[in-house]
């Protein structure tokens, strides 16, 4: 099978999977309520991730609200990022990772069988921390992932990489040097390339994991207010170090750390408490998580 | 096995407590001492507690200044800012208790000279001890950020606010019985309501002291028991 062929039917797998996400969208937009956010984009219902025998995670159950920016904290090994890995299946590239629960995406399973893991992972894009652009230039790095999704043409092509790179607030900025490699911008602006290139393929939901922590504090806050602007389009689900940087961009937050296994010395990681961002760091109900963002807890 | 990680952040806050501590337990005993300047019309002493106030005024000040600049060095959240954001509240209202001690000086001295009668004295002595009590219990609560002694102010309060009205109709009777003048009538009054005052102030620290302990406010008085913010956003979105 050539590669074409493979690329069209993931897609029309994918689309099987899209109408129902559709079906589904528009069902939960009565239900949900107004203001910010309110339609439930991920269900997480008493997700574990296991690495081999190791449970590096339990029991997580939480939802993630669109246009929202959702944010994971806690202590290193906590499983914030493994928990956001299962969003779009990054856990699938590790062999020994399996899930138990369920994670529903507009009340899909995202670990169905039947569910097209390229096609998630179109939808559902990933920032990582540190950026990561092709050592292409800058236009064939967005443009990289409508390619491969079948637009050939110049045209929309040109139309694709100018909204993206706008979108990521980086188009002002290299609008003369398109044809330049991606690695030669600076740490923010390759990040925002990257943000870019996830945008391309037109996702809906963006996941960042420590997208900001190699970056210096102009940049984290060029990022962040990207993220702002992000929010009235996209789903964001950010992991973060920094509890200020939760504090300033989001809209919920989850707080995870780690318990000692009984039987044996290693540490599961659990969801402890996930709420308005205002009520974790003005009021947060459990004990944990007022040690952990006083920093009575390290 | 909780690690503490922001030693010298919390050993700051623990002086903002402590300091604010001293200033409220200062006017605990400044208000006994006005009691005592108007009852035995003390007029050096009355010249004393007025002289004395710069030094609240100025210890409130620079306790003001290390909780904002806490707030600005350390971004405090949780109970810490809780701390903070009440404490820069209970500095006014210590301070303006201390105010009321003042003012109670002032009036000592406008009626100089009156004698006043046996029932005034004692009325007057009541509402010192009282509204003084108040502040002491408002003061420890806040020191060992005990939310059940803070709530129990507000039925103190009940009580100074009786001997308010009780003074008040006694005021009334020695004025119509001849022993005390219109002058002095009215700055009696004007007394009853100064004590008043600060038994206010003391509930409003003791309320403050619960907000920092459990998040609780008077107007939103289930407020610890879980997402208030949720609450509290989903009736924005009704009202707009």
């Amino acid at each position: 099978m050539s590669n074409v062929s493979a690329q069209i039917e993931l897609l029309e797998q994918g689309l099987d999977m899209t109408s129902a996400l559709v079906d589904n969208a528009a069902a939960g937009e009565t239900s949900g309520h107004g203001g910010h956010g309110g339609q439930v984009v991920f269900d997480l219902q008493a997700l574990s991730v296991f690495y081999g025998d190791f449970r590096a995670v339990r029991d997580g159950t939480l939802r993630i609200h669109d246009q929202e920016i959702t944010a994971f904290i806690g202590p290193s090994g906590c499983g914030k990022t493994t928990m956001l890995r299962c969003f779009n299946r990054m856990n699938d590239f590790i062999p020994t990772a399996r899930v138990e629960g369920k994670v529903l995406y507009y009340g899909v399973d995202l670990y169905d069988p039947a569910v097209n893991a390229t096609e998630v992972r179109r939808r559902i894009g990933m920032v990582f921390q540190q950026p990561n652009p092709f050592p292409k230039s800058i236009y064939d790095t967005v443009a990289y992932g409508p390619k491969l999704l079948g637009v050939k043409k110049r045209g929309p092509l040109d139309d694709v990489v100018e909204r993206s790179l706008r979108a990521a607030a980086l188009w002002d900025e290299v609008t003369d040097r398109l044809d330049e490699s991606g690695l030669g911008l600076s740490g923010g602006q390759q990040q925002r390339l990257c943000i870019a290139r996830a945008i391309a393929v037109e996702p809906d939901v963006i996941l960042m994991d420590e997208p900001c922590s190699a970056l210096d504090p102009i940049a984290t806050a060029r990022i962040e207010e990207l993220m702002a602007e992000m929010k009235r389009d996209y789903t964001i689900v950010i992991v973060t170090h920094n509890m200020q940087q939760a504090a300033r961009v989001s809209d919920r937050t989850a707080f995870f750390t780690t318990e000692v296994n009984p039987d044996s010395d290693r540490r599961t990681g659990i969801l402890v408490e996930y709420d308005r961002t205002e009520k974790i760091f003005s009021n947060p109900a459990d004990q944990r998580t007022e040690d952990y963002v006083t920093g009575r807890f390290g | 096995m909780s690690t503490e990680v922001r030693t010298n952040f919390h050993e700051e806050l623990d002086e903002v407590r402590t300091g604010i501590t001293r200033l409220s337990a200062g006017v605990t005993e400044l208000i006994p001492r006005a009691t005592d300047v108007l009852l035995d019309a003390d007029l050096d002493g009355a010249d004393e507690v007025i002289e004395g106030d710069t030094v609240f005024d100025e210890r409130s000040l620079v306790l003001e200044e290390l909780c904002f600049s806490i707030i600005a060095l350390q971004a405090p959240v949780a109970s810490d800012l809780r701390l903070l954001v009440s404490s820069l509240k209970i500095i006014a209202d210590v301070e303006r208790s201390a105010d009321l001690c003042v003012n109670i000086c002032k009036a000592a001295r406008r009626i100089y000279s009156h004698e006043l009668d046996a029932n005034l004295r004692g009325m007057i002595q009541k509402l010192g001890a009282q509204a003084s009590r108040l502040f002491k219990e408002a003061t420890e609560a806040y020191l060992q950020n005990d939310a059940a002694r803070a709530a129990a102010i507000g039925d103190m309060d009940d009580y100074l606010d009786d001997l308010h009205r009780q003074f008040i109709q006694v005021i009334f009777e020695s004025h119509a019985g001849g022993t005390i003048d219109l002058q002095v009538a009215l700055q009696l009054a004007l007394v009853a309501r100064f004590y008043e005052r600060i038994g206010d102030h003391a509930v409003n620290v003791g309320e403050r002291t619960r907000y920092i302990v459990s998040g609780w406010t008077p107007d939103q008085p289930y407020a610890e028991s879980g997402s208030n913010f949720e609450i509290a956003a989903d009736d924005a979105d009704r009202g707009g």
